[in-house]
């Protein structure tokens, strides 16, 4: 069997996978244009939703809707509380420090969720069932179309609300020049404690969705948090369409490396990509506005 | 072929042209200043001769070496020290280090014979020491020698900036704006050490904009203004240029 | 760095000044090591020394003894990571990776091709050296962020490797039974001798970095460190000297992940993740950037504190995050720094009452 019969199939799958690593690249890019700092535990975002879901569907016996809502709002209070109790004491901090609280925010995140829900891998219900519909020899999931239109809404929202919005342009402000928006009046803490509010949110969404498909588990947000920051680096960090697309890149390239090498190599191939993109093309593929500046 | 010459430098930022055609040659032992207006390209140059910035057309020549497209190191190896307009002084090393960094390239150990504290290197860092206090007394700084860089004063911190140049021995010496942020004295006393540095065979290039520093200690001057070079020669010439003081005044009223 | 604000001082603070002043007798000074030019060897370092071949001796408690030996491991990789990040000012996240090249380098020399541990020792660290310096040529370009995120997909892409290739490694199982450190026929088998092994390459390793620190290298490192544009137009090569700090830190980490293999006698790849690097960078962050003797002290701490946490099981984890978020937040600049910064406020305002006190007169 060659594996080239597989290709359609796993580049569809690709897709999916890529729609949420875009998502996770963007939160990761809000942050970072707010304050510059780069959040580590963005992925535990992704697996918190995804859990706190599963929980108020199974033990709070709450309808779908109303307990991804629920999850969404818990998330976001929780990406409020990591910024006023971690970042915000650390706003003058350097690099390394920043680093290591938000990846001991990631540890304590991640392993109190062990203690709370347990260790077991969870799934949600898909939304429309589970019967695979086959589009031109391909079978996809309904969920993965799912995946796309959220992936899709969100990024709509994300324009508008940066582009569209008074708020958006005052965190661009605060980005580019902390001190001319500081004496604008433009609050750069309360920038930055909006941005990982929204960051959280598309995290928390992003989790909801995928766990149909793949499974989640205490651990699984640390890996999918780095796999979205390459994404984010690959398409060109620090900018929205840049996430996007080495979101989809991302998720297609490591998709089809399935066909050619061993499944186990899977999770380097993200990382490969990593490096071969910092020692050749820093800038990404859509190139970024951070690049010169003092802290990448 | 004189000691240093910059043949009809182009560099732009963002389309903007900050140095145009500029071509400035500098003899050998000699004190050259360099005037001009805010943003007229002075620390462009400086940048470039340093090799921390590529022209976009043109060559610099140092001692008869194309030295254009070095790396910075490469060039300081070649005996190029400079000074920075904003303050880059190691302030986590004491004073006496900064100095002794200078001399990084004249100590000649490797890793592996520094961490084995071989006796060749323990020799060289005695001698490094005692060159560096000789350093430090000559600018005055040897009673804060084992303090903290950034424990000294604005004042003596630009001074030990230009010991740290001193200290790797270079044939030339770029000053950016030494005397910014000096007081009177501190200016007077600038003024005789950069003199008795030339008198040692160092070639300097100043970049200044106290004109009674520049006046009294420059053999020639070069005036620079919106990236173009306007006049050279010695003090009194430009002083007259009609040029010089057009590109002055109207600076002047810009500020105002 | 100092911060030379003169604060005031007030009453109050004598109730932890005090007491910080005592500790400071026996503790070492912060950042302040590469500044001793002249005593290479001081009085303090003689109590170290006591302290260290006396402890296991008066508490003859193996646990405490194998607690010691990972504290040593430990300490030695903070070492290591303290000259890349403490002093030339680069983040690695990938410090475990090198640690794990040791390990797997000994446990594949010794179970496999049956050389010495003597030998495989010294193999470790110039294998771990070796790939730093070519994982380190092409990525050191990288600053900040972008290089802790270079080096942890180096990290993880090691680890997904030692996981698939089998043949070599022994995957997710790992290699057993490698023999206990031994030279000249006598061989390290008990924790107290496997303390004293750690700990004696610790002292050796810990003076080939205070030499390296106080010599033009260290100047360069910390030159690195604070501008790399004034340290390029002195001469010094910038990308050169900072392969050599992460060429040397990866070697200490060899040295480390040698004897540790030869400690627990396995190799399994779930011993040098993400998490290790977090650990270690943390030891050097509390201990201080830019000094010596601070990540040692970190190492005790952290090797002391995991231990103390393992006892709560399911709950150590998030109680570990959760002291990890805390440390920092109260010790932004290292404890050591900052113990340092209160004992200058003591110093300065005695200095300065003395010098009113005169005026006055």
């Amino acid at each position: 069997m060659t594996p080239w019969a597989y290709i359609p199939q796993l580049f569809s799958a690709g897709i999916t996978i890529g729609a949420i690593y875009a998502l996770v690249g963007l939160g990761f890019v809000t942050i970072a244009r707010a304050s510059q700092i780069i959040n580590f535990a963005q992925g535990e975002f992704v697996m918190l939703g995804a859990m706190i879901t599963f929980f108020l569907l199974k033990g709070g016996g709450l309808p779908y809707p109303l307990a991804a809502l629920v999850a969404v709002i818990l998330v976001v209070i929780i990406g409020f509380l990591l910024h006023i109790t971690v970042l915000y004491p650390l706003r003058k901090a350097s690099i390394p420090i920043l680093l290591m609280a938000t990846l001991g925010a990631s540890i304590f995140i991640s392993n109190t969720t062990a203690l709370v829900f347990g260790t077991l891998p969870r799934t949600l219900p898909a939304f429309l069932g589970n019967q695979p519909l086959q589009i031109g020899g391909i079978f996809i999931v309904p969920q993965s179309l799912f995946v796309l239109g959220a992936t899709f809404l969100l990024l709509i929202s994300l324009y508008l609300l940066s582009h569209r919005t008074l708020l958006g342009k005052a965190m661009e402000a605060s980005s580019t020049d902390p001190l001319g928006a500081d004496l604008l009046g433009i609050s750069r803490n309360l920038m930055v404690f909006l941005a990982f509010g929204v960051s959280a949110g598309m995290g928390a969404i992003a989790g909801i969705f995928i766990t149909p498909i793949f499974y989640t588990s205490y651990h699984a947000g640390t890996l999918i948090g780095l796999k979205g920051f390459v994404a984010a680096v690959l398409g060109g960090w620090g900018k929205n369409s840049g996430a996007i697309l080495g979101g989809f890149v991302l998720g297609v390239v490591e998709s089809l490396s399935i066909a050619f090498i061993p499944s186990g190599y899977k999770d380097a191939v993200a990382f490969v990509i990593l490096l071969l993109i910092l020692y050749f093309r820093p800038k990404g593929i859509l190139g970024s506005p951070f690049i010169d500046s003092r802290r990448w | 072929m004189s000691f240093l010459s910059v043949e009809e430098i182009i560099k732009n930022y963002d389309g903007v042209r900050a140095l145009n055609q500029v071509s400035l040659h500098v003899r050998k032992g000699i004190i050259k200043g360099l005037i001009g207006p805010n943003g007229a390209g002075k620390t462009t140059l400086f940048h470039l001769i340093s090799g921390m910035e590529r022209p976009a057309s043109g060559k610099i020549y140092f001692k008869g070496t194309d030295i254009t497209s070095m790396e910075p190191y490469e060039i300081s190896l070649l005996g190029v020290g400079r000074t920075f307009q904003t303050l880059q002084i190691w302030g986590n090393m004491t004073v006496v280090e900064n100095i002794m960094a200078g001399m990084h390239t004249r100590l000649k150990e490797g890793f592996l014979s520094c961490g084995l504290w071989l006796p060749w290197v323990k020799r060289t860092e005695k001698e490094a020491l005692k060159e560096a206090k000789e350093i430090l007394e000559f600018l005055g700084l040897l009673g804060r020698w084992k303090w903290l860089a950034s424990q000294l004063s604005f004042g003596q911190q630009k001074i030990l900036e230009m010991g740290r140049a001193l200290a790797m021995k270079p044939e030339l010496i770029l000053l950016d704006e030494p005397a910014a942020g000096l007081t009177a004295t501190e200016v007077r006393r600038l003024a005789e050490r950069i003199c008795q540095i030339r008198k040692e065979g160092v070639t300097i290039l100043v970049v200044e904009h106290h004109m009674g520093l520049v006046m009294e200690i420059a053999d020639e001057i070069a005036v620079l203004n919106n990236g173009e070079l306007i006049a050279e020669g010695t003090p009194d010439v430009v002083r007259r240029n009609p040029q010089v003081i057009e590109a002055y005044l109207k600076g002047a009223r810009v500020d105002a | 760095m100092v911060d030379t604000n003169q604060k005031e001082f007030r009453k109050r603070d004598l109730l932890y000044v005090v007491p910080l002043w005592l500790l400071s007798l026996i503790l070492p000074d912060p950042h302040l090591d590469h500044l001793r030019k002249e005593s290479r060897f001081r009085r303090r370092d003689l109590f170290y020394l006591g302290g260290l071949l006396l402890l296991p001796l008066m508490w003859p408690d193996t646990h405490l003894h194998h607690l010691m030996v990972l504290a040593g491991i430990n300490a030695i990789l903070a070492l290591g990571l303290s000259l890349f990040l403490g002093y030339a000012g680069q983040i690695s996240l990938g410090h475990a990776a090198f640690f794990g090249i040791g390990v797997y380098t000994t446990a594949i020399l010794t179970t496999r091709y049956g050389f010495p541990t003597f030998v495989a020792f010294w193999a470790s660290a110039l294998v771990s050296a070796a790939l730093a310096y070519l994982i380190g040529k092409p990525i050191l370009k990288l600053k900040g962020y972008f290089l802790a995120l270079a080096t942890l997909g180096f990290g993880e892409i090691f680890l997904v490797i030692v996981r698939e290739s089998h043949s070599l490694t022994g995957g997710v199982i790992g290699i057993f039974g490698i023999p206990w450190f031994s030279l000249a026929g006598f061989s390290f088998d008990t924790y107290l001798k496997q303390y004293y092994l750690t700990w004696g390459v610790l002292i050796g390793l810990l003076l080939f970095s205070k030499n390296l620190i106080r010599s033009k290298i260290g100047r360069a490192f910390l030159a690195v460190a604070t501008s790399e544009d004034a340290a390029s137009t002195v001469g010094i090569k910038v990308a050169q000297i900072k392969l050599g700090a992460f060429v040397i830190g990866a070697a200490f980490a060899g040295f480390a992940g040698s004897l540790f293999a030869c400690v627990m006698s396995t190799a399994n790849p779930e011993t040098f993740g993400l998490n290790l690097s977090v650990l270690i960078i943390m030891m050097v962050i509390l201990g201080g950037m830019g000094n010596l003797y601070g990540p040692i002290a970190g190492a005790i701490f952290l090797t002391w504190l995991v231990d103390i946490l393992g006892k709560y099981q399911e709950y150590s984890l998030p109680i570990y995050g959760l002291i990890l978020i805390l440390l920092l937040i109260s010790f932004p600049d290292g404890i050591g720094t900052r113990l340092n910064i209160r004992l200058i406020y003591l110093i300065s305002y005695f200095g300065r009452k003395k010098r009113r006190e005169k005026a006055e007169l």
